[in-house]
């Protein structure tokens, strides 16, 4: 069994090139991909949720966590095989036409990306027709929408009425939230998981699993 | 306990001029000079006799201002409190703040049933180990008085259950020099010698004459103990506006003053140089009811006026904190807990009793004690000001986001997280949102701070004491009973 401790180490401290040498030497050494990507970079990131869980660490380190797994994975995945990496699925973020309000979002997407989704990024202010055609182009799993204006929330019943349309509505999970946004809401316009924080949120895209799976 | 940096606030409050501090301070002189007062101790009396008073006919001794002067300029204007095993853990003067229980409370909430019950021994075990984990109450008193004992050695009994249960230094009261001689005996065997005890304070005692005007024999008798001792003394009138002192606050303060200055003139001239505490308790009286209050917004008023008052002669001061006037640990609770321990800190106030007060200071909370330990948590990092590091304008920040970015993935985000204080973390305080605080139970304030302080009731009690130490002080306890019979 290969020692990752010091891999693990570098992915915490957010050490983007070392961990990337690192990748690349275990690979040389002949270590299996698999092995690595387990052992090494998703464990790291499942101690950086726990650290993160006990106030040891904090969400701006979480994501540079984040990002510095993502850039040894880049290393990993031309010898990874079709369908080792991606886990958890797609997602397809953004908050809905007439939105500004993106923090939010991005918490979402950056803790989504952490926990071993791929995550698009479809920025703020999107088109309900929009979102349907990233479903169509990507084939995501999941849609995350999102609105902090009381104002914007209907649209979010517009975004899933534009995906009925597309005939795609049952091709993806919608997960709704933002400030105002309830359960109770995401029942009545019929959201497939409705999450109060973006720690949640995780949890619920998880819980949830794509359409396929 | 570590001897820490102590809490100095950077952000002050003062509302008296020097000339209006100066007018209270002739008045007081001019009460001691003309009006006097009663003293009821023979050797006091004739010390400060000795040393320029004067005593008429009718028993009222008079003190000159020359005295209050001289005494003034001997007495130090700041001294030391020591942990039980021989460590600096407070320097009293300045603006230095910190924090502690009050005594003798004789009801309980009961901290497991939430029962108002009456106070025994056990429950003064309960608030030194409660403050000997709280890292924000700097000092212990007794918080309960042991109603469940006979009256005869009761303060000895009190210290030592005191002494077992926390390692923090110890504010103390006793009934009269006979069991404060045996409680300081008892300290200094614990320090191994009464040299030692007066190079390294273990307490301070609590010492009160009565308003108006009156040093009854024992409380004469205690402070020169102390003064003998080199045992630090708080000499702290508790005189109630608009009853026992005036109602102005003016008038309430320059009488509170008078009488500590009495006490300080005869400690000094006792021993010149021996540490002293100044202090006028600020209650006052509700002319509807006749109930008295420590947190009606007069007292408060007057509070500010004596803890400048001790600023402005460079004094180490009495001060309160974390109480109410509330018969249950409810909003009104927080309400007065926070504005008084917020004042006690923005003033700068040295040694601030009281903490776990309600009702008057007849009933103690635990859970108070624990919510006054977050609530200066957080002000202490509010107090200290905006540190250098975020003096730091973040314009290259502010650049390097741009529109629509976000700060979470800068670095200068990263490198604030973790220089100098970081972002203040909440021990009680909800800052869940409602789906989460409903999951995890819809807690409220009260219940967490129950469950703190039961949770700090199931770690470890300090080490034990020298069993030689606790047989010695056994045999005081012994003494004290049969002299008291």
């Amino acid at each position: 069994m290969a020692d990752y401790a010091d891999l693990m180490q570098n992915v915490e401290g957010g050490k983007k090139d070392l961990v990337m040498t690192q990748v690349a030497q275990f690979l040389s050494e002949g270590r299996p991909p698999q092995e690595v990507l387990q052992e090494g970079l998703i464990a790291a990131m499942d101690a950086v949720g726990a650290k993160m869980e006990s106030e040891e660490m904090f969400i701006p380190e979480v994501l540079r966590a984040a990002k510095t797994m993502e850039a040894g994975l880049e290393i990993l995945q031309p010898h990874l095989a079709v369908g080792d990496v991606t886990v958890s699925g797609t997602v397809l973020i953004g908050t809905v036409k007439g939105d500004l309000h993106d923090i939010g979002k991005n918490l979402v997407a950056m803790l989504l990306s952490s926990a071993g989704f791929k995550v698009i990024d479809l920025g703020i202010n999107v088109e309900p027709r929009s979102f349907a055609a990233k479903v169509e182009e990507t084939g995501a799993d999941f849609i995350g929408l999102s609105a902090l204006l009381t104002t914007t929330m209907p649209m979010m019943e517009q975004t899933l009425e534009a995906l009925e349309t597309a005939g795609l509505r049952g091709r993806v999970r919608v997960l709704v939230g933002g400030a105002p946004v309830t359960q109770a809401w995401a029942d009545q316009i019929g959201a497939d998981g409705y999450a109060s924080d973006a720690g949640a949120a995780i949890k619920v895209a998880k819980e949830l699993g794509a359409v396929s799976s | 306990m570590r001897d820490r940096t102590p809490f100095e606030p950077v952000i002050q409050l003062r509302h008296l001029s020097d000339d209006t501090k100066q007018r209270i301070f002739d008045a007081a002189l001019q009460v001691l000079a003309d009006v006097g007062a009663s003293v009821s101790h023979p050797e006091g009396v004739e010390l400060l006799v000795r040393s320029g008073c004067t005593l008429d006919d009718s028993g009222l001794l008079r003190v000159p201002p020359s005295a209050v002067e001289r005494a003034l300029s001997t007495v130090p204007s700041s001294f030391a409190l020591y942990d039980r095993s021989g460590s600096q853990a407070m320097t009293l003067g300045g603006n230095n703040v910190y924090f502690g229980t009050g005594s003798d409370l004789m009801w309980q909430y009961d901290v497991e049933t939430g029962e108002h019950r009456p106070s025994g021994l056990d429950d003064i075990a309960r608030v030194a180990r409660v403050c000997d984990g709280l890292p924000n109450i700097d000092f212990v008193m007794s918080g309960a008085y042991p109603t469940d004992l006979g009256p005869q050695g009761v303060y000895l009994a009190t210290f030592l259950t005191m002494m077992r249960n926390t390692t923090k230094p110890l504010v103390l009261v006793a009934e009269n020099e006979v069991d404060l001689g045996a409680i300081i005996d008892t300290a200094a065997d614990l320090r191994g010698g009464a040299e030692r005890l007066r190079e390294a304070p273990y307490l301070l005692a609590y010492v009160e004459p009565v308003s108006p005007l009156l040093h009854p024999r024992e409380s004469i008798a205690k402070l020169l103990l102390c003064a003998d001792a080199g045992v630090p003394v708080a000499y702290v009138p508790a005189p109630l506006a608009g009853a026992t002192s005036p109602i102005s606050s003016g008038g309430h303060v320059v009488q509170g003053m008078a009488e500590c200055l009495l006490g300080l003139v005869v400690h000094q001239l006792r021993a010149p140089g021996a540490p002293f505490m100044f202090g006028v308790n600020q209650g006052s009286l509700d002319m509807v009811s006749g109930q008295p209050s420590y947190t009606a917004i007069e007292s408060f008023m007057n509070y500010l006026t004596i803890v400048e008052m001790a600023k402005w002669l460079r004094l180490p001061n009495w001060g309160i904190s974390g109480c109410t006037d509330s018969q249950a640990i409810d909003a009104q609770l927080g309400l007065e807990v926070a504005e008084l321990t917020l004042l006690s800190m923005l003033l700068g106030s040295n040694l601030n009793h009281d903490v776990g007060f309600m009702g008057f200071g007849l009933t103690g909370s635990l859970e108070e004690i624990v919510i006054t330990d977050e609530f200066v948590s957080m002000n202490k990092k509010l107090l200290s000001g905006v540190p250098a590091e975020d003096l730091d304008l973040a314009v290259e920040a502010i650049a390097g986001v741009g529109p629509k970015g976000h700060y979470l993935g800068h670095p200068h985000t990263r490198a604030h997280l973790r220089k100098g204080p970081g972002q203040w973390r909440p021990g009680l305080l909800n800052r869940d949102n409602r789906d989460r605080w409903v999951e995890a139970g819809s807690v409220d304030l009260r219940e967490k701070a129950r469950r703190k302080a039961l949770a700090i009731l199931q770690t470890d009690p300090p080490a034990p004491l020298d069993p030689g130490l606790l047989q010695r002080a056994d045999a005081r306890m012994n003494t004290l009973r049969r002299e008291t019979v």
